[in-house]
C-alpha cells in the first residue's frame, strides 16, 4: 500500500491554516499588549493522526506512520494560579497598609506637631499667661490674657477633638459605600458571578473563554484590595470566592451572598476602616488619650484654682473657661496682690497633661510611622510578584515581534510545500498518460 | 530559560524607580526649604515628643527671665525709694546734731521742727512708692497704700510675701518689709522711724532743756537705730537683686542649651542635607535617562 496521492495537498493546507491561527493570536496579542489583566495566549499546535502505511519496504515488509499535518487544538492563556494566589494575598495587605497610612496621616495632619500654632504651644502659651499674670496679679488686662489663652486651648482641644471624629466619621462612611448595595464589594461580585456563569457554558461547549477568564481574574485582584480574597476553582469553571471574614462564600457559583458582617481581620481596605474606627482602634485611642490631657489640664488647674473651678467639662470636645476676666484668682488669701496660685498654676508646665500630649504625639508619628514602612516593604513585594506574573502572562513585543516573523516564514513555506505538491501532481496528470 | 521581560514590567520598574528617587529628592528639598528634620511626627515619632517638651521648656524659661527682669525692677523701684529715704535719714540727723547744739534759739528750732515734719511726710511718700500700680512696700495688698499723708502713721499694708519664680520649685521673695523701719507711729510708741521723727519734732517745739538735751541723745539714738535698719533694708534688696541676676544668667544658660538640643532634634544638618540633596537629584536624573532610553527600545525598530 502506498500513500494516498492528495495526502501532501492536505498536510501543506493544515500548516497553512496553523500558522493563520498562530498569526491571529500574535496579532490579537499585540494589540491587548497594554490592556489591564491580559493574559498571553498562545496557540496550541499539535500533529494530526498519522496515517499507517503498511508494508511500505517491499524488502522487509515493515510498516510505517506518516504525519499528516498539524492543527490548532486549542487557543490558551498563559498564567500561573499560584502567582496569582499570592499577588492576591499581599494586594490585601499592601493595601490595608496603605489605608492605615491614609488615615492616620490625615490624623498626624490635624495635630499639626511640631508648630507654632499646635496644642502644645496653646498648653504653653497658657502656662506664660499664668507666668505673666503672677507679675502683675491685679492687672485686668493680665487676668484677660489668662481667661484668652484658655479659650484659645479650650478652642484647640475641640478642633483637635473634631477633626479626629471627622477622619473616623469618613472611614465609617467609606466602608459603608462600598459595602453597600450599590458598592465596589456587590457590583464586582455581581459580575463575578456573571462570568462565573458564562465561562460554565463555554466550557461545557469545550472552549476556553480566554477574554473571561481574565475579566474575572482582574475583578477578584481588584476585590482583593478590599478584604482578603481565596478563590477555590469548581471542576465546572467556576471559581467560589470568600471574601474577608465573611460567613459565607462572597461568590458560590452564580450566587452572590452579600452583605455579609466582617471584622477588622477581614484584611484589605475594608478590614482596616473596620480596625481604625472600632471603639479599639487607633483613632479611638488618639481621641481618647486627647481627652485624658484634656482632663488632666482641668483638673490640675481646678485644684489649684480654689475659687471656682476655671475649666468646666473633662473632654476635649467639651473643655471651656467656666470663669470671666474677674473672677481669675490669683492668690489663696484676700490680698489683692498676692500671686501664689497664679505662680502655682503657671508651674504646672510640663506635668502630667504636657507629658500626656507629648506621648501621645509620639504615639501618633510611632502609628503613622509604622504603617508607612510597611506599606514601602508591601509594595515592594506586590511590585515584585506583579512583576513575576507579567513575566509569566504579559505580553513581550520582541518575542511577539519574533513569533510573528517565524509564523510568517512558516505560513509562507507550508505555501511553498503547496506549490511543491501541485508541481508534483502537474507532473504526474499533465505529463504522463498523454498517450491516451 | 531566562526570565522572560515584558515592556510592561520595565514601565512599572523604571516608574517605580523613577517615583521613589523623586520622593526622596522631594523629601530632601523640603528639608532645605524649612530647615527642620522632624516636619511631621512620623518622621521621628520620639524627636517629635522630644521638640513638644523641649519647646515648652523653652517658653517656660523665657517665662522665669521675665519674672527674673520683673523682679530686678521691682526691686530697683524698691531700692530707689529706700535710697531716698536714706537721704532724708542723713539730713534729718544733721538737722539733728545742730539743733542739740546750744547755739540755736527756740525760733531756729521751731524752722527746724517745721522741715523734719516737710521730711516725714517725704519718707511716707517714698514709701508710697509704685511699681507698675502697685505698691510695692504693701506686702501683698498692693492695691492699698502703706501709709497715708498727713497726721495718721498707721501702716496700711500686710505682712503678705510677694515672690518671683525663677526656675521649678525656686521662688524669690521680693516684698521689702518698710514697717519694720516705719512702724505705726506715735500712737504706737514702737520706737521705729516714724515714731522717732514725730518725737522729734516735738522736741525741737518743746524748747525745755530736757527736750534739747533728749535731741542729742535718745532721739539721735534712735534716729541712728532707724539708719541701720534702713541699711540692712537695703543690703536685703541689693541681695535679692543679686540673686535675680544670678537667676537670670542661669536661665540664659539654660536657654542656650536647650536651644542647642532642640536644634540637634529637629533641625536639618545643611551641609549634610545639601550634599544628600545634590546626590538625590543626580539619581533622579539617571533615573529618567535610563527610563527614557529602555522605554523605547524594541525589536521593532531594528525590523525592516
Amino acid at each position: 500500500m502506498s500513500i494516498p496521492t492528495l495526502q501532501g495537498l492536505q498536510t501543506a493546507l493544515s500548516g497553512l491554516v496553523a500558522e493563520q491561527a498562530a498569526l491571529d493570536v500574535t496579532g490579537n496579542n499585540i494589540t491587548n499588549s497594554d490592556t489591564e489583566g491580559y493574559s498571553r495566549q498562545r496557540a496550541v499546535l499539535e500533529t494530526k493522526e498519522p496515517i499507517v502505511i503498511p508494508a511500505i519496504s517491499p524488502l522487509t515488509g515493515r510498516g510505517a506512520q506518516l504525519g499528516t499535518g498539524v492543527s490548532a487544538e486549542t487557543i490558551t492563556r498563559v498564567r500561573n494560579i499560584y502567582l496569582d494566589a499570592q499577588y492576591r494575598t499581599q494586594t490585601s495587605s499592601l493595601s490595608e497598609a496603605s489605608t492605615q497610612s491614609e488615615e492616620l496621616t490625615q490624623a498626624q495632619a490635624a495635630f499639626n506637631e511640631p508648630s507654632s500654632s499646635g496644642l502644645a504651644s496653646r498648653i504653653s502659651a497658657f502656662w506664660s499667661a499664668w507666668s505673666d499674670l503672677a507679675n502683675a496679679p491685679t492687672s485686668l488686662a493680665a487676668k484677660q490674657g489668662v481667661v484668652a489663652a484658655g479659650v484659645s486651648l479650650a478652642n484647640t482641644f475641640h478642633e483637635l477633638s473634631a477633626q479626629l471624629s471627622t477622619i473616623s466619621t469618613q472611614a465609617g462612611a467609606q466602608y459603608t459605600a462600598l459595602t453597600g448595595p450599590s458598592g465596589e464589594v456587590q457590583n464586582d461580585a455581581n459580575q463575578i458571578a456573571q462570568l462565573n456563569g458564562q465561562i460554565k457554558l463555554a466550557e461545557e461547549a469545550g472552549q476556553k473563554p480566554n477574554e473571561m477568564l481574565d475579566r474575572r481574574d482582574l475583578l477578584l485582584d481588584k476585590l482583593s484590595s478590599l478584604a482578603k480574597v481565596t478563590v477555590s476553582q469548581q471542576a465546572d469553571g467556576t471559581d467560589t470566592v470568600s471574601f474577608g471574614d465573611a460567613a459565607k462564600p462572597l461568590v458560590e457559583g452564580t450566587k452572590v451572598n452579600w452583605p455579609q458582617a466582617l471584622t477588622p481581620a477581614a484584611g484589605g481596605k475594608l478590614g482596616a476602616l473596620l480596625g481604625l474606627t472600632s471603639p479599639t482602634g487607633a483613632l479611638s485611642n488618639y481621641q481618647t488619650a486627647l481627652d485624658n490631657v484634656a482632663a488632666a489640664l482641668a483638673g490640675t488647674v481646678n485644684a489649684l484654682h480654689t475659687s471656682t473651678p476655671f475649666f468646666s467639662g473633662a473632654t476635649a470636645a467639651t473643655l471651656e473657661v467656666a470663669v470671666t476676666a474677674a473672677q481669675v484668682q490669683t492668690s489663696s488669701t484676700e490680698a489683692k496682690g498676692g500671686n501664689d496660685v497664679a505662680q502655682a498654676i503657671a508651674a504646672l508646665r510640663g506635668g502630667a497633661a504636657e507629658q500626656g500630649y507629648a506621648a501621645l504625639v509620639e504615639q501618633v508619628g510611632a502609628g503613622v510611622q509604622a504603617a508607612k514602612d510597611e506599606q514601602a516593604n508591601l509594595q515592594t513585594t506586590v511590585t515584585a510578584i506583579g512583576n513575576q506574573r507579567q513575566s509569566v502572562s504579559g505580553v513581550s513585543l520582541d518575542e511577539e515581534m519574533t513569533n510573528l516573523i517565524s509564523f510568517q516564514r512558516g505560513y509562507q513555506a507550508s505555501a511553498r510545500t503547496l506549490n511543491a505538491m501541485d508541481s508534483m501532481l502537474e507532473t504526474l496528470i499533465e505529463h504522463t498518460g498523454t498517450g491516451f | 530559560m531566562t526570565e522572560r521581560i515584558t515592556p510592561a514590567m520595565v514601565r512599572s520598574t523604571t516608574l517605580n524607580d523613577i517615583n521613589s528617587s523623586l520622593a526622596n529628592l522631594e523629601r530632601t528639598s523640603n528639608e532645605l526649604s524649612s530647615g527642620k528634620t522632624i516636619l511631621e511626627p512620623s518622621d521621628n515619632p520620639y524627636g517629635a515628643s522630644q521638640v513638644v517638651e523641649l519647646q515648652s521648656q523653652l517658653d517656660g524659661l523665657s517665662s522665669y527671665a521675665a519674672n527674673a527682669q520683673e523682679g530686678i525692677s521691682w526691686e530697683n523701684t524698691a531700692s530707689g525709694a529706700m535710697a531716698n529715704v536714706s537721704n532724708v535719714l542723713q539730713t534729718v540727723r544733721e538737722l539733728l546734731v545742730r539743733s542739740s547744739t546750744g547755739t540755736n534759739n527756740q525760733s531756729d528750732r521751731e524752722s527746724i521742727a517745721t522741715e523734719v515734719q516737710q521730711l516725714t511726710e517725704a519718707v511716707k511718700q517714698d514709701a508710697n512708692t509704685q511699681y507698675a500700680g502697685q505698691y510695692v512696700f504693701s506686702g501683698t495688698a498692693t492695691t492699698t497704700a502703706p501709709y497715708t499723708q498727713g497726721a495718721e502713721d498707721a501702716y496700711q499694708g500686710n505682712n503678705g510675701i510677694i515672690t518671683r519664680a525663677v526656675g521649678p520649685g525656686v521662688s524669690i521673695n521680693v516684698s521689702t518689709d518698710i514697717s519694720s523701719l516705719l512702724g505705726n507711729g506715735q500712737g504706737s510708741a514702737d520706737g521705729k522711724l516714724l515714731d522717732t521723727l514725730r518725737t522729734i519734732s516735738e522736741h525741737l517745739r518743746g524748747g525745755s532743756a530736757e527736750d534739747v538735751s533728749a535731741l542729742g541723745s535718745t532721739d539721735l539714738k534712735s534716729l541712728e537705730t532707724s539708719i541701720d535698719t534702713l541699711s540692712q533694708l537695703q543690703a536685703t534688696a541689693g541681695s535679692v537683686t543679686d540673686q535675680l541676676q544670678t537667676a537670670t544668667s542661669r536661665i540664659e544658660s539654660l536657654q542656650s542649651s536647650i536651644t542647642a538640643s532642640l536644634s540637634n532634634t529637629e533641625d536639618a544638618n545643611i551641609a549634610q542635607t545639601s550634599i544628600a540633596y545634590s546626590t538625590e537629584q543626580a539619581a533622579y536624573e539617571a533615573a529618567l535617562r535610563a527610563g527614557a532610553s529602555i522605554v523605547q527600545e524594541s525589536l521593532l525598530q531594528f525590523l525592516q
